[in-house]
């Protein structure tokens, strides 16, 4: 049987009351916090972690294809589903797609994922979900947005569900937009967006998506309903007249925030985990008109569930709106400091043991290392090795908190350190590596932690993406 | 059949520029004073009598090739060398300079090094951050800081025995007339000092420094024709070991005792027929550059035993009156580290010592001691070690 195999979502591990933002900007506060990404990731970041979530134990090597959909991608130029199969180990056969621009832009890459299955053309597509969005200090955006991702693999086997249906209204309204140029998105009215886009749009995808299936609201166990605007899901609720405290998944307004791309995803993910066997779900995907997607699941998988409920509330607090300031401008595409200047050629001759995360073992001696050299460090064997996929998980042997250079060899400001850790990886490998998302009181000799795909640095006006240690908890 | 170096060099003159924040001075002002000093001192005619140069730099913005000597001095034509060793790079002149006069290539060769750290503008050594887009780099706390957070694990030293070691070496300092920092500081300064990379504080950290140093170098025959016993030192031994660049890679890597320290200690004792250090030698001038690094040094050195470190400082072993004197001229803590100059400057140390030069910071009955430097991430550790020219091992 063809359908959903898996799915994985992630949420940064900051976030931030919106009380916080809001007694700063002197405006309302909409309530609950909201997720923020830390200023080394971004959409291609978060978007590796789901994936790492959704494909768990799965060699990658079976994934044909992977679809990336977002509306921030860090380039405007440049593939960045490449560095996330990369990232992912995928085979480097594997079809690789980025699916941009719109917030319906991850249905769309489902959609598209789906026909390949389907067809036959592909055994395995992951997509990956994620958005990182600017909103204009002390906007109603702002507060409003999270930051996350979300990841969904399709294909043949033993399948969590299936997808029954899609459906489209599309709309030409100016909605949100957000040109090249300009830092953040910009909307004429949210009253005319509501009015006229998505309490029109959502209800007449779902109405068709239903009525092509030959089925009715009530035949639904669960609505996933993203718009921007989380008054604007019940409302929409009202109109298809959906008993609220059953049919309707949760928005996570309150939690998370509205992610953007991989929102619809996230929650079906939820509402995914929740079903029983042989329930509908229609999920429904605002943005640019309306994407409503049928699924109808095959077995639970509780199990995934918890561990996205996990991600969900883990959590640490920024604490101040200056702080969510600077990792918000830290994480601006070309922000972080870019003294230097290393060469790129190094990235993309090393990506085996940089993106992929091989080490090797040595042949003659047995011993496992990182990185991938000519020469074992050990026996100093030549051209005499394997490659070997690390581990992720490890513990610290021995740290620093270094305020005197920063993350990315970049200059320090003195006040935040960058924690760096000798790490011994599950496998035996020993590595020697910065630390991310982590407080300096939690690191300590013994303390596990987690190998995360980030941002090392923008040297070379490029975004260098590599590993970094995080808490794992 | 190798012969080994002891006995074969003498070292008949020393210069030694101030060391410190010198924005007034350029490194070829810098290394012109010391490489005169040095041949005023040995009565050597630079241009006529100095066979051969080798100068360190670490930087290229201090010196670069064979030019970082000849556009100070404006002295041509001669074989000139520049090394590089990292923090090593003077010693490294030395020992180079040092074989060519013992291998019989050259009877009168100079050894010299400067630095202009100031001038980078950089508060921690700059430019380490254009190797590898995805090895980014480290500050250098950072790499000697875990190997403190291990030792206090391991034998659970504190911050406060990382400031006894500072508080020995600003004792000794104050007294030099060329260091960079002249004055005593209390343990409480050091403890409460803001943090660099924890657990290293502002005074575990040697600091960013200018300076430059310089040795005349010769055989024994011709510095007591020259010069005359009492005026002349000659080298006992030298060791010189490199290890990785990337030494947390390795899972055997400890941070308590570092491999080139070991091989480097045992090939400089084996030269000089060494077997205990800390009896027959009088003192050490242990690579400081931060405070754990002095500790885990001088274990590694022999001084004492792996652990015990903390403990001989904190009993006064290691005071300029103390059993074992170490870093009499107050070490890197109080002359900061303009890297190519460091090795020469302590080789120029030593001399002094020996030769009862050292007024107001003389360790007492100075026959033979040792200078060593631990370069990089425990990259390269080179170790020369010193003493009149009738010393013997176990005499």
């Amino acid at each position: 049987m063809t359908g959903i195999l898996s799915y994985g979502i992630y949420v940064p591990a900051w976030r931030i009351a919106r009380e916080t933002i809001a007694t700063a900007g002197g405006i309302f506060s909409a309530g609950g916090e909201r997720s923020v990404a830390g200023w080394d990731e971004d959409s291609v970041t978060m978007a590796v972690e789901a994936g790492f979530n959704c494909i768990g134990d799965m060699d990658p090597g079976e994934i044909d294809a992977v679809y990336f959909a977002t509306v921030t991608p860090p380039f405007r130029e440049k593939q960045s589903s490449a560095f996330i199969a990369a990232a992912l180990d995928l085979k480097n056969t594997a079809r690789t797609y980025d699916i941009t621009d719109t917030l319906r832009s991850s249905t769309q890459a489902l959609q598209a994922a789906w026909n390949d299955v389907k067809s036959g053309t592909a055994r395995k597509v992951l997509v990956v979900a994620a958005d990182c969005r600017p909103a204009a200090p002390r906007s109603q955006e702002e507060q409003f947005y999270g930051d996350g991702a979300a990841a969904i693999l399709l294909g043949e086997g033993a399948v969590i569900a299936t997808i029954d249906g899609f459906a489209t209204a599309a709309n030409a309204l100016p909605g949100v937009w957000r040109r090249e140029t300009d830092r953040y998105p910009s909307s004429f009215d949210a009253r005319f967006n509501k009015k006229c886009g998505f309490l029109q749009d959502v209800p007449t995808a779902i109405s068709s998506l239903l009525s092509a299936a030959g089925l009715t609201v009530g035949n639904a166990s669960k609505f996933v309903i993203s718009v921007p605007d989380p008054a604007g899901t019940l409302e929409i609720a009202r109109l298809l007249k959906l008993d609220m405290a059953t049919q309707l998944e949760d928005l996570l307004f309150s939690q998370v925030g509205l992610t953007g791309s991989p929102h619809c995803l996230l929650l079906l993910s939820r509402a995914l985990g929740k079903s029983k066997e042989g329930q509908y779900i229609v999920c429904a995907n605002y943005g640019d008109g309306c994407d409503a997607v049928l699924i109808k699941t095959i077995a639970a998988a509780d199990t995934i569930t918890e561990s996205g409920a996990g991600i969900i509330n883990k959590k640490k607090l920024v604490r101040s709106y200056g702080r969510f300031s600077a990792i918000k401008e830290a994480a601006e595409p070309g922000s972080l400091r870019k003294q230097g200047n290393p060469s790129i050629v190094k990235y993309w001759r090393d990506q085996k043991w940089g993106l992929r995360r091989y080490g090797m073992r040595c042949n003659n001696c047995g011993t496992l290392q990182y990185p991938i050299s000519i020469c074992c460090l050990k026996c100093g064997a030549m051209d005499n090795h394997v490659d070997v996929r690390l581990s992720r998980r490890g513990k610290v042997f021995s740290y620093t908190h270094d305020l005197l250079l920063g993350p990315g060899c970049t200059e320090s400001d003195g006040i935040n350190p960058c924690t760096r850790a000798i790490v011994d990886l599950d496998d035996g490998c020993r590595i020697f590596i910065e630390m991310t998302d982590n407080v300096p009181e939690e690191v300590d000799i013994d303390v596990p932690v987690e190998l995360s795909l980030r941002l090392l640095h923008e040297k070379g006006d490029f975004a260098v993406y590599g590993w970094r240690a995080k808490p794992d908890k | 059949m190798k012969k080994g170096i002891k006995d074969r060099v003498a070292i008949i003159g020393t210069g030694v520029t101030r060391f410190g924040e010198l924005w007034d001075k350029d490194e070829k002002a810098l290394l012109a004073e010391a490489v005169h000093t040095a041949c005023g001192e040995a009565h050597v005619d630079l241009q006529k009598q100095v066979e051969a140069v080798w100068v360190g730099t670490q930087y290229t913005s201090s010196g670069i090739a064979g030019g970082a000597f000849t556009e100070a001095l404006k002295v041509y034509g001669k074989p000139v060398t520049r090394c590089e060793n990292f923090c090593a790079t003077g010693m490294d002149a030395v020992k180079n300079a040092a074989y060519a006069v013992a291998a019989g290539i050259h009877d009168i060769v100079l050894a010299c090094g400067v630095e202009k750290l100031m001038d980078q503008g950089s508060h921690g050594l700059p430019g380490l951050n254009e190797i590898h887009p995805l090895q980014t780099g480290t500050s250098m706390p950072a790499i000697f800081a875990p190997c403190a957070v291990r030792a206090f694990k391991q034998w659970g030293w504190s911050k406060e025995d990382l400031a006894r070691v500072v508080v020995k070496n600003h004792h000794n300092g104050a007294k030099h007339p060329l260091a960079h920092f002249r004055k005593e500081v209390s343990l409480e300064v050091v403890i409460n000092a803001p943090m660099i990379s924890y657990p290293l504080g502002l005074y575990d950290c040697c600091a960013m420094s200018d300076g430059a140093a310089a040795v005349i170098l010769t055989t024994p025959e011709i510095a007591r024709e020259m010069i005359g016993p009492g005026n002349y030192v000659t080298i006992k031994g030298i060791g010189h070991s490199v290890y990785s660049l990337n030494p947390f890679n390795d899972p055997d890597f400890t941070g308590l005792s570092f491999p080139a320290n070991l091989r480097a200690a045992k090939m400089a004792y084996d030269d000089a027929g060494i077997t205990n250090p800390a009896k027959e030698l009088d003192f050490g001038i242990v690579h400081d550059c931060f405070s754990i690094n002095e500790l885990l040094s001088m274990q590694d050195m022999g001084i004492c035993k792996h652990g015990e470190a903390a403990d001989m400082v904190r009993s006064g072993g290691t005071a300029i009156d103390g059993a074992f004197p170490v870093n009499p001229d107050g070490g890197l803590k109080c002359f900061g580290h303009p890297i190519g100059a460091t090795g020469v400057r302590m080789i120029c140390e030593l001399t002094r010592q020996i030769l009862g030069r050292a007024e107001g910071y003389q360790v007492k009955n100075a026959r033979a001691g040792f200078a060593h430097n631990l370069g990089g991430p425990f990259t390269t550790s080179m170790i020369t070690i010193v003493g009149t020219p009738d010393w013997e091992a176990g005499g």
